[in-house]
């Protein structure tokens, strides 16, 4: 204590001396982008911004050895004859230093056969594990040594690969009992030493990684936070955090007082003056009194590191703040990103496509591979932008050059998924071997959505010698199929303009905030600890998808929003009226939801008409009428509802007693801006909600114009986009025009029946006066 | 300024239906807009409606071809670096765009056909003088005799007609041929048709050299006659009396008018319409062009010579330096150097000849042959879309009438493109089977709708397509001979006194029983596959489909290349005519049912007459139209009936004097109405549906047949060959 006062002392008087200009704090606001650290690029020089780093009194107690965790999802299953992952972990330049051993946990299925099947472990390209895959009896615990000088400081690149065959089964359908499952829990790196356990420079931030679920934390610990002016800068420190890091699965919590240590994953950000912090953290820099002070700091009494962000007053907090979130602002609003950052999840990044752009598989991070199972997979990431709209025409070609041996059977197929849907087939009609080169493969891009896209290609490969299935078949290694890496993706120019709603596009890329220069508003209920973690969270999930911090307002009545862009979180019930008006929810369910938990078993009318339509199809009319509709809607994918003029008006939507979140977007009151809502009966509801909806695997799921949350059931459902407003985004084009009236004839089929017949009369009737005063008439 | 806001207008439509279908929209809106259009199509066809529905209904077609042009274009051309799908493919891609391209020149042809016009005939005027040629390289005397006494017959003052008998087969250069045969056939020929001329009142002339074939004989004409008007007939077209009167009346309404042309009309079938039997009930062939598609060009001032029946203006010829020659197609490529010197012409649309076609299936393609190759010639040498002087509709016109006869090469490629697949398994049209019913299935409908909106009462359904495939097989190697080296065709005289007397196989019919033996292979291959090959059966049951509709019209080819023997050697002419009949002194009132050239059928109100004896002599008093009193024309009886108070009597001419021609001539060939009458009983359109009904059971019908013919006479095809090997 008097250590630090002392320290403290000592900094205040150097403020007279003549040296103050190497003092390291010197917080010049327009710090050029270039110097921002570049993740990875550690050689750069960055001389003003290195924080201090104040030597702890006392060494924390020698703890067993740092566990990093690895896997960025949790548990990973490892599916089918060919499945894996691959991704970047980020290490510090101590964590690097020091020698590690790799633990991976996992246990098989008891159908994959140990002597055919192997389970590979690449770091940075270097091979360090290739085991038989043979744990079905029990979760198995391998230890492998790290080579030294493998680890880098920075990304670090780990494969996961599983080659699986089954035991005894040749069948396409048997692949699908084969798997392995990665523990989580069980698979990490462990380094000896305390060392790799400390954060040092602001850079290390990126290093936070995840815990044996592959949750993400920072725990901001604010004893100011119910203030309102404190929200602003705390909201730009987290998107900064969020952007930062940028871990699949991150999510915000604050509290005032300080909670319990802190655990692989996590992050405790200490926000507040030193009069503030004192009470709660002993070993403060003494600079906090000061200036601004960003920088970690070990804590005491539990020895992990923390990060400090103090200063004399909130507006020195706030010029703290800014030296941790300044890097990330090099992809302002303006900048068009070339990737969509993807690989601490997934690697390689996914490239951002605006227009026409061709890719060879070798850039997506595939290489060729050959394969003698019955069961290829392999997938690939592309990112496309906010104001995607080539859902309903739109068609990408993969363009593939494959082979496959003569034992592969006519029957054999060529599946291409997007995000899961199937979006093509291509059979494989002829017998004795092949050569495709360049095969044109039309996707339906129409699954697409804004940001991230997963495309999978999925070969299904039936032979001879498979349905004979000789015992030891499945272990055979010639090669029947293989994919190569001169494979290219090509996505054509496609439709550029915004909807409004679109929560997939806000989910995706943080649109349309994240595009705007002007700050958006925030209009929160209450200012508390609740309120403020799903505003943290919310916030941080759209910058990390616009890639920038998004500038926000907070704005103490709604009256002063007027019609800009703004987001509104917090109990329905507390919702200025025009937000629900906006946002098409209904004015009852202000006071109905959340207040009647009982909720009675309604029997549901669609459901219940549906299963009597079920019982009575066939044999009628009507009947017959059905089996054709739903023949047609099968073959042609047309249903009666498709056959549509123009978009209908939203019908008003209440949320049921079992939703325990809402978000909904609509236009502001003048259609100039966007008002998204986040809202939930209680704060605990908002705070669980927005955590379980901003998870890698929900946050996909935010679509449509209204998306609910029901915690029982852990289920998302999203309310489709009927009406909607176009927001240009493109300077205007003519050939932009052309494929936004494609895709918009496209969805309102009947209008271009219509509109083909109105210009098909006024053809005629053109062409009638035309003859009738051209060449001779009688 | 009116004219300018029009064409603005449609152009600034056609941008916007362009625009519209050139949207790349997803297949679920092209089925529901095909359906639209099909239906709406569908409904004006029905309701019969005219006008600008017609239009209307036109422009909505175009929509969904250009639909099936963009997407056909976009995305179904197999990949570049797949060489063996993408040639084929690309050759059916080409054929497919020829096709279209000879749609939409059709459809700018005859979207609005010129109605036809009033009849002049009662209209005075004046006369100017005509010199009509009839030109002749090999006919007998009296097919001659008949066309050259119906000429002279014509309704026009004697003084201002002149008939001329143009003779290449009894030239200075055959006459002294050093080919004995040649040379004494060719004296005889020069002898007996002076003698006729003689007798008919018509001037007799030949020139010292065949030069320039049919071409340089007219221009032998014009030289060494000075009237101001040129009729052509060729030996068999014998006009009608009111020929002159219907056409010479537009060339003083019209200065600059070169040319009447009137549609050719013929009493026999052709061989086709013989061995189908489809003479009496349906539309001729060329009652197409004839019928629609001249009054279409006549509409752009684009009517073309069709080599007869037509008045031309020496002025006009004189001043391009006579008939061209330099294809052997020279009428159509005189009318393209007369219009494109500014000079007109028009169409009258109303039969005033009745001639002769063509009895043989293998001269009825040596016909073909030489039209097509001329239209090679003429596409070579007088590329009418860039010819100076014609106007941009006439430019228009010309191509589609030239190029038309390139159908050979796309009606090849559609024969074999299934086969691509059935046999090599070649994928080379990439589409899907949702795709393949909104655009393909789309297409075929709509074309199908159009043409039969188009043709219908004049082409039933599926006919164009028979015509053309039992011209390609032949027709493809005199194309191609025609475009590789176009200086090579030479005039040939088509033979059209043949006639079969014996039920044959025709000699050239080979190929079409191999190839239908390859596509009736081909099923069975579809069969197989569908069987064996379940994954990809759909697209199988569609290649095959499309193979099985070849195979219909290879089968029905079979049926035309099976020449039925007749007995009657020319056609017969249903006239109703009173007249007496003279039996040994003795007259009896009569009607004459029917004649032909040769012979009549009389009925005669006589009680107690008997049977006749065989060759017994009779006489027929009637008055013609030519002269207004009655004449007798003496004729022997050929064969008796009895029905109560009539007897039936089927007579032979017995032409004695010149006038006994005139004669004949009048009772068949004088009335202009009744072939006007005859063209109109067959007309009618039977609908898309019923004619295709109609057309597959006539198909399964001559497939048999000519499996019959195939098998039954081996002895025939033998002496088929025979004759076919000993005139190489």
């Amino acid at each position: 204590m008097t250590r630090t006062a002392l320290l403290a002392l000592i900094l205040l008087a150097s403020h007279s001396l003549p040296l103050r200009a190497q003092v390291p704090f010197d917080m010049t606001p327009e710090r050029p982008a270039s110097d921002a650290p570049i993740e990875g690029s550690r050689t750069g020089d960055e001389p003003a911004s290195r924080p201090v780093v104040v030597t702890p009194a006392a060494q924390p107690p020698e703890t067993e050895a740092f566990k990093r965790y690895l896997l960025p999802n949790g548990n990973l299953d490892m599916n089918g004859e060919s499945a894996g992952l691959a991704w970047s972990v980020y290490l510090t330049p101590q964590q690097a230093a020091t020698g590690a051993k790799l633990n991976l946990g996992y246990q098989n299925s008891i159908f994959v056969a140990p002597e055919v099947s192997r389970l590979s472990v690449e770091i940075n390209d270097t091979k360090i594990a290739d085991e038989a895959v043979r744990s079905a009896d029990t979760v198995s615990d391998l230890s492998f040594t790290v080579p030294k000088d493998l680890l880098k400081p920075g990304s670090n690149l780990i494969r996961l690969h599983a080659d699986q065959r089954h035991r005894t089964d040749c069948t396409i359908e048997s692949t699908y009992q084969l798997w392995s499952n990665v523990d989580a829990e069980k698979t990490f790196l462990s380094f000896s030493g305390s060392d790799a356990r400390r954060l040092q420079s602001l850079d290390d931030i990126r290093a936070i990684g995840v815990d044996d679920d592959g949750l993400t934390r920072f725990n901001f610990v604010v004893p100011a936070l119910e203030q309102p002016s404190t929200t602003i800068p705390l909201m730009r420190l987290a998107q900064g955090l969020a952007v930062l890091a940028d871990m699949p699965n991150q999510s915000f919590s604050f509290d005032t007082r300080s909670t319990a240590e802190t655990k692989p994953g996590e992050l405790t950000v200490l926000v507040g003056s030193p009069a503030e912090l004192q009470p709660l953290f002993a070993s403060l820099p003494a600079t906090a009194s000061a200036g601004p002070v960003a920088g970690f700091v070990d804590d005491p009494a539990t020895g992990s590191p923390v990060l400090v962000v103090s200063g004399p007053t909130w507006q020195a907090i706030g010029a703290a703040i800014e030296s941790v979130v300044a890097p990330t602002d090099v992809n302002g609003p303006a900048v068009r990103r070339d990737v969509i950052t993807t690989k601490r999840w997934r690697s390689p990044d996914a490239p951002f496509l605006f227009s026409d752009t061709r890719l060879r598989f070798s850039q997506l991070g595939f290489k060729t591979e050959e394969f003698s199972g019955r069961r290829f997979r392999t997938d690939f990431t592309i990112g496309v932008p906010a104001d995607f709209y080539a859902n309903a025409y739109g068609e990408a070609v993969i363009l593939l050059d494959a082979a496959y041996s003569p034992t592969v059977l006519p029957g054999s197929h060529i599946d291409v998924y997007v995000n899961g849907n199937i979006a093509s087939t291509v059979p494989i009609a002829s017998s004795g071997g092949g050569i495709l080169r360049h095969l044109p493969i039309n996707v339906t891009m129409r699954h697409f959505r804004p940001g991230v896209n997963t495309i999978a290609i999925e070969a299904m490969l039936e032979s001879e010698e498979d349905k004979l299935c000789a015992p030891g078949a499945t272990g055979s290694e010639t090669p029947r199929f293989a994919l190569f890496d001169s494979s290219e993706f090509h996505m054509p120019d496609f439709a550029r303009i915004a909807q409004l709603p679109n929560l997939a596009a806000s989910a995706g890329t943080g649109f349309p905030y994240g595009r705007s220069q002007d700050a958006t508003r925030l209009f929160l209920d209450r200012v508390d600890a609740d309120t403020l973690s799903a505003t943290a969270t919310f916030l941080g999930r759209l910058a990390a998808g616009a890639g920038h911090p998004i500038p926000v307002e907070t704005v103490a009545s709604p009256a002063l929003i007027g019609s800009r862009s703004a987001i509104f979180i917090g109990a329905l019930s507390q919702m200025p009226e025009t937000v629900l008006t906006q946002t098409n929810i209904a004015e009852t369910s202000r006071t109905t939801w959340g207040s009647d938990p009982g909720g009675q078993d309604a029997v549901n009318t669609e459901a219940a008409l549906d299963a009597w339509r079920e019982k009575l199809r066939g044999g009628t009319f009507a009947g017959w009428l059905t089996v054709f509709e739903d023949w047609v809607k099968e073959n042609f994918d047309i249903s009666l509802s498709s056959l549509r003029f123009a978009s209908v008006s939203e019908s008003s939507f209440a949320p049921s007693q079992e939703t325990t979140l809402l978000v909904a977007q609509g236009a502001s009151p003048d259609g100039s801006g966007t008002w998204s809502l986040v809202a939930a009966p209680t704060g605990k509801d908002l705070r669980d909600g927005v955590q379980a909806l901003s998870a890698q695997g929900t946050w996909g799921q935010l679509a449509g114009h209204i998306t609910t949350y029901e915690r029982g059931t852990k289920t998302i459902e999203t309310v489709p986009i009927n009406d909607f407003d176009f927001v240009e985004t493109q300077p205007s084009s003519l050939s932009n025009y052309r494929l936004i009236a494609a895709n918009w004839l496209s969805t309102n089929i009947l209008t271009y029946a219509v509109l083909l017949a109105v210009l098909g009369v006024m053809l005629g009737l053109a062409t009638a006066m035309l003859l009738n005063n051209l060449g001779r008439r009688e | 300024m009116r004219k300018a806001g029009i064409i603005l207008f449609w152009i600034i439509t056609s941008l916007g239906v362009i625009a519209l279908v050139t949207l790349p929209i997803n297949l679920q809106t092209q089925l529901i807009a095909s359906i639209a259009v099909v239906t709406f199509m569908a409904v004006i066809k029905i309701l019969r409606a005219e006008g600008t529905w017609r239009l209307t209904a036109l422009a909505f077609g175009t929509a969904i071809i250009m639909r099936y042009v963009y997407w056909r274009t976009t995305s179904t051309l197999p990949p570049f670096n797949q060489l063996e799908n993408f040639i084929p493919g690309f050759l059916l891609y080409l054929a497919e765009m020829y096709s279209v391209m000879m749609l939409g020149l059709s459809l700018f042809v005859v979207s609005m056909p010129l109605p036809p016009r009033p009849s002049r005939a009662a209209s005075e005027g004046k006369y100017p003088s005509v010199d009509v040629f009839v030109p002749s390289y090999n006919e007998d005397a009296q097919l001659l005799a008949n066309t050259l006494a119906a000429a002279k017959a014509m309704d026009y003052p004697a003084e201002k007609l002149t008939v001329w008998l143009l003779d290449d087969g009894g030239t200075l250069q055959k006459r002294t041929s050093p080919n004995l045969l040649e040379d004494q056939m060719a004296k005889a020929r020069h002898q007996e048709l002076q003698i006729l001329c003689n007798d008919l009142d018509v001037r007799y002339l030949t020139r010292d050299r065949n030069e320039h074939a049919k071409a340089g004989n007219l221009n032998n004409g014009m030289q060494h006659s000075t009237g101001e008007l040129i009729a052509v007939f060729d030996a068999d077209h014998a006009p009608t009396r009111d020929f002159l009167l219907e056409t010479v009346g537009y060339f003083e309404d019209d200065p600059k008018l070169f040319l009447v042309q009137t549609p050719h009309f013929f009493l026999n079938p052709d061989p086709v319409e013989r061995n189908l039997r489809t003479f009496e009930k349906m539309p001729s062939e060329n009652e197409m062009f004839y019928g629609i598609i001249q009054r279409g060009l006549d509409k752009w001032n684009a009517s073309f010579f069709c080599g007869s029946a037509a008045v031309l203006r020496r002025q006009a010829l004189d001043q391009t330096g006579g008939f061209s020659g330099l294809s052997i197609t020279e009428d159509c490529e005189t009318a393209i150097a007369l219009h494109a010197s500014g000079w007109n012409s028009v169409y009258v649309d109303r039969p005033l000849i009745a001639g002769l076609q063509p009895a043989t299936f293998a001269s009825f393609i040596g016909q073909r042959s030489r039209w097509a190759q001329g239209m090679m010639q003429i596409l070579r040498f007088r590329f009418p879309l860039l010819k100076r002087g014609l106007s941009i509709p006439q430019r228009l016109c010309y191509m589609s009438s030239t190029l038309f006869w390139l159908f050979p090469f796309p009606r090849t490629i559609f024969l074999f493109a299934p086969l691509f697949y059935l046999f090599f398994d070649l994928e080379i049209f990439t589409a899907s089977g949702g795709e393949f019913l909104g655009y393909t299935l789309a297409y075929m409908l709509v074309n199908l709708m159009m043409q039969n909106y188009l043709y219908g009462s004049f082409r039933w359904p599926w006919i164009s397509e028979l015509y053309e495939y039992v011209q390609t097989i032949h027709l493809l190697p005199a194309v191609v001979s025609a475009i590789v080296n176009p200086r090579k065709p030479s005039f040939k005289v088509t033979a059209k006194d043949e006639s079969v007397l014996v039920s044959r196989l025709s000699e050239i019919s080979r190929p079409f029983f191999v190839i239908f033996a390859v596509l009736l292979l081909a099923v069975l291959v579809t069969a197989y596959r569908v069987y064996t090959e379940p994954y990809k059966a759909d697209v199988t049951l569609v290649v095959g489909g499309w193979n099985l509709l070849n195979l219909l019209l290879a089968g029905c080819a079979l049926g035309v290349v099976s020449e039925r023997g007749e007995l009657t050697a020319t056609r017969r002419v249903k006239v109703t005519r009173r007249c007496e009949f003279g039996l040994d002194e003795q007259w009896y009132p009569a009607t004459i049912d029917n004649v032909s050239v040769n012979g009549a059928r009389v009925n005669v109100y006589a009680k107690n007459l008997g049977i006749l004896p065989l060759d017994k002599r009779g006489l027929i008093r009637f008055t013609p139209y030519s002269s207004g009193h009655e004449e007798i024309l003496p004729v022997a009886v050929r064969n008796t009936q009895v029905a109560g108070d009539i007897v039936t009597v089927g007579c032979l001419y017995l032409p004695e004097a010149a006038r006994d021609h005139s004669l004949v001539a009048d009772l068949i060939f004088a009335n202009s109405q009744q072939w006007t009458q005859f063209q109109m009983s067959r007309r009618g359109n039977p609908g898309l549906l019923r004619g295709t009904i109609w057309f597959f059971g006539l198909a399964l019908y001559q497939t048999s047949r000519g499996i019959i013919y195939f098998f039954s006479s081996p002895g025939a095809r033998d002496k088929a060959r025979l004759a076919a090997e000993a005139k190489r």
